[in-house]
Formats: C-alpha cells, sequence, structure tokens
C-alpha cells in the first residue's frame, strides 16, 4: 500500500498523513494516502492534473470544510493530534497551517491592511508595534523595498507577481507553523516566478512548507522531498534527488520522462 | 529578516499562545452569533410571509363568516345594506389584466427578439437600459398619465371608432358598445399593458440570451432565415422562461394598484361592455378602505385583499418555478 | 424557388413586427417622460419646494409630502436593509446549499412581486389597528417589507458573486466566517449591495398603495412619526382626482419630481453596478 515510501531515516515529522481518504461526495478522489511532513522542510508535491495533489493540501488545512458533501477520513497528524477530529477548532488549525493560492487573492483593501487584518484580529496591538509586524512581514515576503511608500494603497494595484508575494507576507504576519502553497507560480511571470522560488528557500528555515506544483523543474529547485501522486493515490515519496534521478516506481518514471501527463 | 520574526514570536511565545486562545474563544463567539442573526433575518422573510397571509385571514373572518362561499360569486357590493360580493372585483381584475397580457404579451416578445437578435450592437446596451427603466417608472405615474392624457385621447378618437366598427358584429357589438366614456375596462387594461410591458420585454430578453450561440450557428449552417431560427430554436429553447416572464408580468397586473384606481371608473358593478366602467380588487381597497365605516365593511375589503394575494400568490409561484426550471437547463 | 421566396417575404413580416414593436414600446417611454415634463415643468417653481400644500383652488406646493415622502422612504430602508442584508447573507454564505434558503429564496421571489396594496392592508391590521390610529411609522413598515425583498435579492445575487479563492484565502488566515463575510465578501460586493439599497429606493420612493391606508395623508407639515404623515404619491393620488385645477397642476409637478428622482437613482445604481462588476 505504502509501495512508494523509501525514507527510512527518523527527521522530525511535522505533520503525518496516515490512511487518509478523501471523498467528493460519493467519489473517492484520494486512496489510502500516506505521507509524512518533515519539519522545516519542503516537500513537494507533483503529478498530472486530477491526480488529487490539490485535493491533498485542501486537507491539511481542511480547506475542504467550507463546501457540503466533501469529507476526509484517516488520520492527518499535525503534532501528534489529528486535526480531522470533529472537536478541531478550524480557525486555530488555518492560524497553524497558512496557505497561498494558485491566483494571487488581494483582499479588496489596502496593502497595509492586508497585512494588519489579520494579525489585529488575533492580538490587541499598539499602532507602532503593528506598523512593525506589518513590516516586518513586508520584509519577510521581500516585497518590502517595492510597497513602503505606498502602504495605503490598493492591494489589487500591485502586479501579479507582487499581488503573490503580498499574499506570502499576509501568510506570515500571523506566525503559522506550516505553510502550504497551491501551485503559487503558475499565473506569474518568469521573473516573479525567481522571487517567489527564492523565498520559498528562505522560509523553511522558520517554517514546514508544502507547495504542490506542475513544474517540475520547480519542484525540482525548491524542494527536499518530492511526492508522486496519480490518479488520487500517492505513488512515491522520496528525497527530491532520489525521485528524479533514480524513480522505483515506473509510473512515477514515466512521469518524470514526459511519457504521461 | 524572517529571523527577527520568528525571534521576537519566541519571546512572546506563552504570551501570544495566551492571547490567540482568547482570540479564538472571541471567534466563536462572533461566528455564532452572526450566524444566529443572519439565520433570524432569512426566516424572517418567512415570518413576513407567514404574518402577510395570517393578518389577512384574521381581518377576512367577519366577512367570511357573514358571506362565506357566497362572497366568491355575488357581485352586490352595497355599503348601505352592508351586503358584499366580490364577483365584479374578480371580474374586473381578470379582464383587465386579461386585456393587458393581450397587448403586452406578443408586443413585449417582440421587443425582447428585437433586442437579443436584431438590434445593432451599439443601440443594445442603451435600448435595454430604457425598457428596463421604463419598467421602474411608479406606477402612479402610469395612473396619472392615464387619466388626463390616455383617457381623452381614447375617448375622442379610439373608442368611437370602435364602437362604429364593431356595431354590426353579433358578440363584438355588445362588449365594445358606447358612450365612450374615456375611463372603463378597455383604458385600464391599456394603461396596464404599457405597464407590464417593459417586464415582458426585459425577461425576455434575459431570456432569449441564455440560448447557446452554437446552435443559433448551426439554424444558420443549414440555411435558416433569422425568423426561422428564431421561431424553431430560439423560443423553443426558450419557452419556460417566457411563459415564466409572462407570469411575472400577470402578476404585476392583477395586483396593480395605482395605474388602474385613476382610470377604471370604480363602479361596484360588472359592466357588460369593455367601454364601460368597473372595478378591480386593488381599485376597490384602494377606493373605499379609508372611507369604510362598519366593520363588516372593512372586513370585506381585506377579504378581497386576500383573495388577491392568493391569486397572485399562485400566478408568482408558476412563474418562479418556469423561471427556475430555465436555470437548471441553462446551469 | 417559390418555397425561399415564401419564406424570405414571412421572415421580412415577421421581422419588421419586430422592430415596429421596439419602435412602439419605447415610445411609450417617450410619450410619457414628454408629457410629464410638458404639464410637469410649467407649475414647477421653488414654491413648490418651500409652501405646504394648499387649500383647493389656491396656490402653494408640496414640501410637506416631499418631506413626509423622505423621512418615511429613509426609514422604511433603515429598517429594511439590515434585515434583507442579513437574510441574503444567510442565504449565499451560511446556508448555501440547504433546504431553509431554497424555500426562503422561493418566497422572497414571491414578495418581491407581491401587490403591494396587500402590504399596505397586512401592516393596517398588524400596527394601525393596534395602534389606533394611521401614523408615519406605520407608513414606513409598509415600506420596510417592500425594502426587504429587493435587498434580500441583490445581497444574494452580490455575495455568490465574490469569487470562491478570496473566500478561501481569508479562510486560510484562520478567520472566523463572520469576520470572511464582513470584512471580505462585503468588501468586495460593496458596488453590489449598494446599487441593491438604491433600486430598493427607487421602488419604495414611488409606492403609494401601500401608504394610502398606513400613513394616510396629512394636509400639514408633520415630523410626528406618530400621527397621519403625507407623502408625494398620496398627495398626487388626492390631488389629480380632485376637480381643481390647481390641485391638479400640482399633482404633475409631483410626478415629474418622483419620477425623475427614480430615474436618476435607477441610472445611479445602474452605473455603479457595472462599475462594480467590471471590477
Amino acid at each position: 500500500m505504502t509501495s512508494g515510501v523509501t525514507v527510512k531515516n527518523e527527521l522530525p515529522t511535522k505533520i503525518a498523513v496516515n490512511n487518509l481518504q478523501f471523498f467528493y461526495g460519493d467519489q473517492l478522489a484520494l486512496r489510502n494516502v500516506n505521507l509524512p511532513l518533515y519539519t522545516n522542510k519542503v516537500t513537494a508535491l507533483i503529478g498530472p492534473s486530477g491526480c488529487g495533489k490539490s485535493t491533498f493540501l485542501r486537507v491539511l488545512n481542511r480547506m475542504y470544510d467550507l463546501y457540503p458533501h466533501q469529507r476526509a477520513e484517516g488520520e492527518v497528524l499535525l503534532d501528534g493530534r489529528n486535526i480531522l477530529d470533529p472537536q478541531q477548532d478550524l480557525n486555530l488549525l488555518r492560524a497553524r497551517v497558512g496557505m497561498v493560492f494558485q491566483k494571487p487573492t488581494p483582499f479588496p483593501m489596502s496593502i497595509y491592511d492586508n497585512i494588519a487584518f489579520g494579525i489585529r484580529l488575533y492580538e490587541k496591538l499598539p499602532k507602532s508595534e503593528l506598523d512593525g509586524r506589518v513590516e516586518t512581514a513586508l520584509r519577510g515576503a521581500g516585497i518590502w523595498d517595492e510597497v513602503q511608500g505606498k502602504l495605503h494603497a490598493s492591494g489589487l494595484s500591485l502586479s501579479g507577481g507582487q499581488q503573490q508575494r503580498l499574499c506570502i507576507a499576509r501568510t506570515v504576519a500571523i506566525h503559522p507553523e506550516v505553510i502550504l502553497f497551491d501551485e503559487p507560480c503558475s499565473a506569474l511571470d518568469p521573473i516573479s516566478t525567481a522571487k517567489v522560488e527564492e523565498l520559498i528557500d528562505e522560509l523553511k528555515e522558520n517554517y514546514t512548507i508544502a507547495i504542490v506544483t506542475h513544474n517540475m523543474q520547480q519542484a525540482a529547485r525548491v524542494s527536499e522531498y518530492a511526492a508522486f501522486m496519480y490518479l488520487g493515490e500517492l505513488v512515491e515519496f522520496a528525497t527530491t534527488t532520489q525521485l528524479f534521478t533514480l524513480p522505483e516506481n515506473p509510473r512515477t518514471q514515466n512521469y518524470i520522462t514526459g511519457r504521461f501527463g | 529578516m524572517a529571523d527577527i520574526a520568528v525571534e521576537s514570536g519566541r519571546v512572546a511565545y506563552k504570551d501570544a499562545a495566551a492571547r490567540r486562545a482568547r482570540a479564538l474563544r472571541a471567534f466563536r463567539f462572533r461566528n455564532g452569533s452572526f450566524h444566529g442573526l443572519t439565520l433570524t433575518a432569512a426566516v424572517a422573510v418567512l415570518v413576513i410571509l407567514g404574518g402577510v397571509i395570517l393578518s389577512l385571514i384574521e381581518g377576512s373572518l367577519p366577512a367570511i363568516r357573514a358571506f362565506g362561499f357566497g362572497f366568491l360569486y355575488t357581485s352586490v357590493w352595497n355599503p348601505v345594506t352592508d351586503q358584499y360580493g366580490a364577483l365584479a372585483a374578480i371580474y374586473g381584475t381578470l379582464v383587465t389584466s386579461a386585456i393587458a397580457m393581450f397587448f403586452a404579451v406578443p408586443i413585449g416578445i417582440g421587443i425582447g427578439i428585437f433586442l437579443s437578435e436584431l438590434c445593432p450592437e451599439i443601440l443594445r446596451r442603451p435600448i435595454g437600459i430604457a425598457v428596463e427603466l421604463l419598467a421602474g417608472i411608479p406606477s402612479i405615474i402610469y395612473g396619472i398619465w392615464g387619466l388626463f392624457v390616455f383617457a381623452p385621447f381614447l375617448q375622442r378618437h379610439i373608442q368611437p371608432a370602435l364602437i362604429a366598427a364593431f356595431a354590426k358584429v353579433p358578440v363584438l357589438a355588445s362588449l365594445f358598445a358606447g358612450p365612450p366614456y374615456g375611463i372603463g375596462m378597455l383604458t385600464a387594461g391599456v394603461i396596464l399593458a404599457i405597464m407590464v410591458l417593459p417586464f415582458v420585454a426585459a425577461i425576455s430578453r434575459d431570456v432569449f440570451a441564455t440560448v447557446p450561440a452554437v446552435l443559433k450557428e448551426a439554424g444558420r449552417g443549414i440555411g435558416c432565415t433569422t425568423w426561422e431560427v428564431v421561431r424553431h430554436i430560439v423560443m423553443p429553447y426558450a419557452r419556460a422562461g417566457v411563459v415564466g416572464g409572462i407570469m411575472l408580468g400577470l402578476g404585476r397586473a392583477l395586483g396593480e394598484t395605482m395605474a388602474v384606481t385613476f382610470v377604471i371608473g370604480n363602479a361596484d358593478v360588472i359592466p357588460h361592455s369593455l367601454l364601460a366602467p368597473g372595478t378591480t380588487i386593488s381599485a376597490a381597497i384602494a377606493n373605499e378602505f379609508t372611507e369604510a365605516v362598519g366593520d363588516l365593511y372593512t372586513s370585506a375589503l381585506i377579504e378581497l385583499g386576500l383573495i388577491l394575494f392568493v391569486i397572485t400568490f399562485f400566478v408568482l409561484a408558476i412563474a418562479r418555478f418556469m423561471l427556475m426550471r430555465l436555470e437548471r437547463n441553462v446551469g | 424557388m417559390a418555397v425561399y421566396t415564401s419564406r424570405r417575404r414571412s421572415n421580412a413580416i415577421w421581422l419588421s413586427l419586430c422592430y415596429a414593436s421596439a419602435a412602439f414600446g419605447l415610445g411609450w417611454l417617450v410619450i410619457i417622460l414628454a408629457t410629464l415634463l410638458w404639464r410637469g415643468a410649467g407649475g414647477l417653481s421653488l414654491a413648490v419646494f418651500t409652501q405646504m400644500t394648499p387649500p383647493p383652488d389656491q396656490s402653494g406646493g408640496l414640501l410637506n409630502a416631499i418631506a413626509g415622502s423622505l423621512i418615511m422612504t429613509g426609514l422604511g430602508v433603515a429598517i429594511g436593509t439590515p434585515l434583507g442584508v442579513f437574510a441574503g447573507t444567510y442565504m449565499a454564505e451560511y446556508g448555501r446549499h440547504t433546504k431553509l434558503t431554497f424555500v426562503v429564496r422561493f418566497i422572497n421571489d414571491i414578495l418581491l412581486s407581491a401587490p403591494s396594496i396587500v402590504i399596505g392592508l397586512f401592516v393596517y391590521e398588524v400596527m394601525v389597528t393596534r395602534m389606533g390610529h394611521f401614523s408615519g411609522i406605520a407608513g414606513a413598515v409598509a415600506l420596510a417589507v417592500i425594502v426587504v425583498p429587493v435587498v434580500v435579492r441583490t445581497t444574494e445575487d452580490m455575495l455568490l458573486l465574490v469569487p470562491a479563492p478570496l473566500r478561501e484565502a481569508a479562510s486560510a488566515l484562520g478567520l472566523p466566517r463572520s469576520t470572511v463575510i464582513r470584512k471580505v465578501a462585503y468588501r468586495a460586493a460593496r458596488a453590489g449591495l449598494i446599487t441593491g439599497v438604491l433600486l430598493a429606493v427607487a421602488r419604495v420612493s414611488g409606492e403609494t398603495a401601500p401608504l394610502l391606508f398606513t400613513a394616510l395623508n396629512n394636509q400639514f407639515f408633520s415630523t410626528d412619526l406618530n400621527a397621519p404623515m403625507a407623502s408625494l404619491p398620496a398627495i398626487i393620488f388626492q390631488f389629480a382626482m380632485s376637480p381643481y385645477k390647481a390641485w391638479q397642476s400640482l399633482a404633475w409637478s409631483g410626478a415629474l419630481i418622483i419620477t425623475f428622482a427614480v430615474l436618476a437613482l435607477s441610472i445611479f445604481a445602474r452605473v455603479l453596478g457595472s462599475k462594480g462588476s467590471s471590477r
């Protein structure tokens, strides 16, 4: 069942997924997935469209809960506690597990408020401290220099790449432990893509990261571990180097060499 | 740089965790109360409808007790003897609405076809907006215009011609029997038609716009003329929606008060001629309610309102049902 | 070939009928507006806005009616809007796929087109008979009942247009649903929500029937919500049906004022709405 898992070393695990099944109504979308996300590592999820990689990501912060008729079975342990438990506080979960989406989604408010908004809701801070937090977050997302003169302009006035980094800053600002990236660069130009990738590389110092991507070069560039999914199943999980150079499963090999997908 | 964030985060870790827990509790409370607030508001919409029905029934009880079902099919309306029957008002309501639909349906659909299939691109939006604006004009404007402009015009030019033209035709002669009062059933019906027209037109246009372009192109592809495409492809596809639009317009016409009250003539009888004054349910209520003395009189008027509400409820329910069917086809 | 000729002929006939009906329909708009301008503008003067409604055959203005209309419309919208916005919010957000939403939507659509005179009777029954007299507040409540379905409809439609990723992004920050709705979805749908309220204002500012036996009418200036209150439509009704020339002329002026206020509101709402949706 878990034939693909070949990583045997004992790294600290931030999230452990055990026997995960996911349903859209009656339709099974994820079949018996077992996968660890190691602390402060970047794990890439690759596979053809419709293979369930985005679905998998949306289980980790229970984003699917927004919609009726979607449900997950199995275990997803965040620091040893099952987040699929109905008792789980979703707001707390999502504050701990942040998410960056495919298309940039700045809120219809100023750049400053885009960041301060989330912080303010969790903590009552004096203005100066809040300003500091906003600046730190924007610096952390490598966008401070570009926006510092126009913090009160609309977030929608930024370019696509800047918007995406604004969204990353917004996520970082509320101090999550895990960040999920759902194809964060598929709507961006190559230069913005490079900046975001650079950023992911810096972020792993402090955060555990999972990234879904279509682009295998990107997976190879940013991740240390990689998982190949196909038709709702986890086919293979290994270090990125191993998965791309010495895949064990013929299906992984076919995908990587471009024979399907 | 990110180090700084984490460093400051760790220093204040315990503190932050406590603050976060407090924030989360507040979230749950706020979300719960907002959820409750919106749910209450949604239920309030149902309560309003229930309240309308219940209060009308409550108000009608004296009249229902006094006249029973006879209220529906007697036409005596005599405040002096306290005898009331709804037939004249029901008759007037149905006849004026029928006249309105007779004119408004073909013309409204014609405008819909014009806007969706024939109109040059640059005129489509302005004309469409003009039609929608026509739908937004308050009905009292149609009423005052009907009373001062349209009724005298009909009286002078149209009605004499109608009376003369149908004088020799067996059935129509009595329907169009003189004298030309100006105000009356026909005038009210035509004013209603003008008022309902934009509704029918706007909905027809919206409904025709849902017909997929490929279907129309396929029709062209086998050599259909524009009219044949409209007649055999657009209309059948959009039928449920057009019927829904017509019913919506009918609902308006049945319940319309001010446009009718000005020009119906307010005679509590069943007129034999379309040119004679009559009344409708809403006109009777509007005219007599504040002057009604005595509980039974008031109650009879409220029962009229109840009848009107029941009729329009079913018409509008059918309209929504038809429009919903169309939406399902499209979606 | 004969078949083809007849097909072309029927095409030409039917299409010209469509053109004719369009010309006919728009003709009425032009005629009605032209008449209104012609009859209403003559009597329009500063006095219309500064003087009270006069006794028969004396000159005067419509000040008390205009003030009454503004008060009751404003109050009606103020009561109806929150109720409508919250109900619409439930339907688009918390209860999007529930049976309750389905039922409320159906009932709301019926209330949207329900005869306004029946709404008047309803408020008469629940307020006027209990209070024992006609009053401005009863008129405002009747208007509020008409505002609610308009606002419910537009609120639901506009919130459904807010893109799902925006909502997900806000949820992904760990924000509770209520904050996501109030701080993000409302903001994103703001133009549309305002459009809905403006359309509701346009709709009720010309309503006459529900006021006739709730607020009744008043020949004098009154801001007392507990007493009968004049309104522009009710005054137009009374004056137009009277035999006095001066009253009739004032009725036309009132009609002109209402029509252009309503048209201006609807056009403004439309411009705002299209701006909001193009972004």
